[in-house]
């Protein structure tokens, strides 16, 4: 887990405890260090004091050379157990009494050094001239005192120093603990907000506000595009359901109209055959023609009507999506259009197939269609017509193709042949209504697919068609 | 330097190597010499004792020195609370007009009584060595004693004489009463 992905609570408690606890430290750092100056301060005062009073009070040994005179006032110097040695120098330097008795001349100087009070390794130590007021100097008078006393008030300032930090942590620790919950509860809140809508589409939720701060400016913000979006989810569902209702109405129209055309027409079909069959030969042949006429066109109209009833039925009378296999789907087609291949004497291939979640009399009517142009649009004999069907099984759909070596298509038609009742042929040339692959069009949507067709005149064509891997039927 | 050659001397001595050229009586007077010149710093004289306070501060040699030139370079260039020192020597009594210290020569022991007297309202300190000095009513005498000098001080001689002698002075030698043994 990165620094980045830690909750916001502990990135807030991490920010005061870590504040709280640099500004202590630093703060019990500046204390120990004044602490020890100052006593160092003081330490070096008092010797000094001390320093100055002993060697007042020598003046007189020295001046007059009594040993023992001068060893008693030394001796006086027990009462600081802190000094650990003194010597008085006379005027020429040499050492004239030491304090304790028993300490070794090695360790003292062996002459007095530049006068004052400093601090030599683990000791103060200090020279002060002894000399009766205002007048000439007598000697010197070294004294040194150990840091201990120092040492001990740098424990107390230390042993309180660290009390002071851990209480202060203590309360950094609960305070930071109650403090940040002021910032991180309308962002948790928030993010929980949001968290819910995401989970349960439900735009009707509104994030609880707690103060008039950023946080409040931001949950209002949030709330106010809350509402947008659900007015504009509303809106658009309103739109889609007069949509569907308008496309309902339409197809339903459609097939009512196509089907309730077919009943008279059926009529004018049926009556104008028995005309010609009966009094066919009472007609001129003029008569004749004009009925001949009348029949094609009934004929014809037939068919379109069928076309249309065809094309509507797409979606009004489409089943459920389930996994289908495509290769036994292209079995289907080949049987259909076994008379036709046989006729046209074509060659029809195929890779090996996916199985898809498709319609499956859907998908034989696409694959039959595709199949069936590429025999009818096929190269002029002597050559064979040949048809390849293969797949591309891709991460989220799979592409078909059936390529044919036809009189393929100029690039200006590749949109309009999949529109209905568009033919860029003579009907005398290529039979058929122009229905084919507008039917081929909504079958491929209606699985939620493209369908497209790459192409040039004389080339052959390859039509594709992209159906999802998905399971769901998309809507129309 | 005077003082260095003398502690020389006398640690020589101390340790039995005494050199021809330097006689222990040398030494012994170069101390004091010192000690002369360092009683001037322990011991206030009445205020009328100085005509003004840059008056300097004699120290006299009454009879024969001993001191030879020791006692000129002791005090040469040194000062005592802002006074110059200067010695006198005087061969009589009569001679001493102002004067602080007085060292009263070993050649005067006979007289000794009659100088005393005669000083005796003068705030003038009275050191001397000779046997007796201060039992004699002389104010502070030198005692060699084991090849150091102590002091020994007659503390009434000098209170009669309105001298103020430091504690610390007191401290460091051995006070006597006259007449109590």
């Amino acid at each position: 887990m990165s620094p980045g992905d830690k909750p916001i609570r502990q990135k807030l408690m991490a920010i005061l405890r870590l504040t709280s606890g640099v500004v202590v430290v630093l703060s019990c750092a500046a204390f120990l260090v004044y602490a020890v100056l100052s006593f160092r301060q003081t330490t070096l005062k008092n010797l000094s004091t001390l320093g100055a009073i002993i060697a007042a009070n020598s003046t007189a040994s020295l001046a007059f050379q009594n040993e023992a005179d001068a060893r008693e006032i030394l001796s006086a110097l027990r009462a600081e157990p802190h000094i650990v040695g003194a010597a008085l120098y006379d005027k020429d330097g040499r050492l004239f009494s030491r304090y304790p008795a028993d300490l070794g001349v090695a360790d003292l100087p062996v002459a007095p050094a530049r006068d004052g009070y400093r601090f030599e390794g683990a000791h103060l130590v200090g020279f002060e001239p002894v000399a009766q007021p205002g007048n000439t100097r007598l000697g010197t008078l070294f004294i040194r005192s150990d840091l201990k006393a120092v040492y001990g008030a740098l424990g107390v300032a230390g042993g309180t120093a660290v009390l002071v930090m851990g209480l202060a942590m203590l309360v950094a620790y609960f305070l930071s603990n109650e403090l940040q919950g002021a910032i991180s509860r309308p962002i948790l809140l928030l993010a929980a907000t949001a968290k819910g809508i995401s989970e349960r589409q439900d735009y009707s939720v509104r994030a609880p506000k707690l103060g008039a701060d950023e946080l409040g400016s931001l949950t209002d913000a949030f709330n106010q595009m809350l509402g947008r979006i659900e007015e504009q989810n509303a809106s658009l569902r309103q739109l889609i359901t007069e949509l569907e209702r308008s496309n309902k109405e339409l197809e339903q129209f459609a097939y009512v109209a196509s089907h309730d055309l077919q009943e008279p027409l059926r009529m004018v079909s049926s009556y104008t055959q028995l005309l010609e069959r009966r009094y066919g030969d009472k007609l001129d042949e003029k008569g004749r023609k004009f009925v001949d006429f009348a029949v094609d066109g009934a004929i014809r109209m037939q068919q379109l009507i069928n076309d249309l009833l065809e094309f509507s039925r797409v979606s009004t009378r489409g089943k459920p999506l389930k996994p289908v296999d495509v290769n036994r789907v292209l079995n289907t087609v080949k049987l259909n259009l076994s008379v036709a291949i046989r006729e046209s004497d074509a060659i029809v291939t195929n890779d090996q197939l996916p199985t898809v979640m498709a319609d499956e009399t859907q998908l034989v009517q696409l694959l039959q269609n595709l199949v069936g142009n590429a025999i009818k649009f096929r190269p002029a004999p002597p050559a064979r017509p040949q048809v390849h069907v293969s797949a591309q099984v891709g991460e989220t759909e799979c592409v078909f193709a059936v390529r044919d070596n036809g009189i393929g298509i100029a690039p200006e038609y590749f949109e309009r042949i999949f529109v209905i009742f568009q033919r860029l042929h003579a009907k005398s040339d290529y039979p058929g209504t122009g229905i084919g692959l507008a039917v081929c069009r909504r079958i491929v949507e209606r699985h939620g697919g493209r369908i497209w067709v790459e192409s040039a005149p004389g080339q052959g064509s390859t039509f594709y068609f992209a159906l999802s891997n998905g399971t769901g039927e998309q809507p129309l | 330097m005077a003082l260095l050659r003398a502690a020389l001397a006398s640690a020589l001595v101390s340790s039995g190597l005494g050199l021809a050229a330097q006689t222990p009586r040398a030494s012994e007077y170069q101390i004091k010499a010192v000690f002369l010149f360092n009683f001037a710093q322990f011991v206030d004289w009445p205020p009328g004792a100085f005509p003004d306070s840059t008056a300097p501060l004699v120290i006299g040699v009454l009879g024969d020195d001993p001191f030879g030139p020791y006692l000129d370079e002791t005090v040469r260039g040194e000062t005592v609370r802002g006074r110059p020192l200067e010695i006198h020597r005087y061969q009589k009594i009569e001679d001493i007009k102002t004067c602080h210290i007085l060292f009263i020569s070993a050649s005067e022991e006979s007289r000794l009584e009659s100088i005393l007297g005669n000083l005796k309202d003068r705030a003038i300190l009275t050191v001397g060595d000779g046997a007796g000095f201060a039992r004699r009513g002389g104010m502070i005498r030198f005692m060699s004693e084991k090849s150091k000098i102590r002091v020994r001080i007659n503390l009434a001689a000098a209170e009669a004489a309105k001298l103020m002698i430091s504690s610390k002075l007191l401290r460091a030698a051995e006070v006597i009463t006259p007449g109590k043994l």
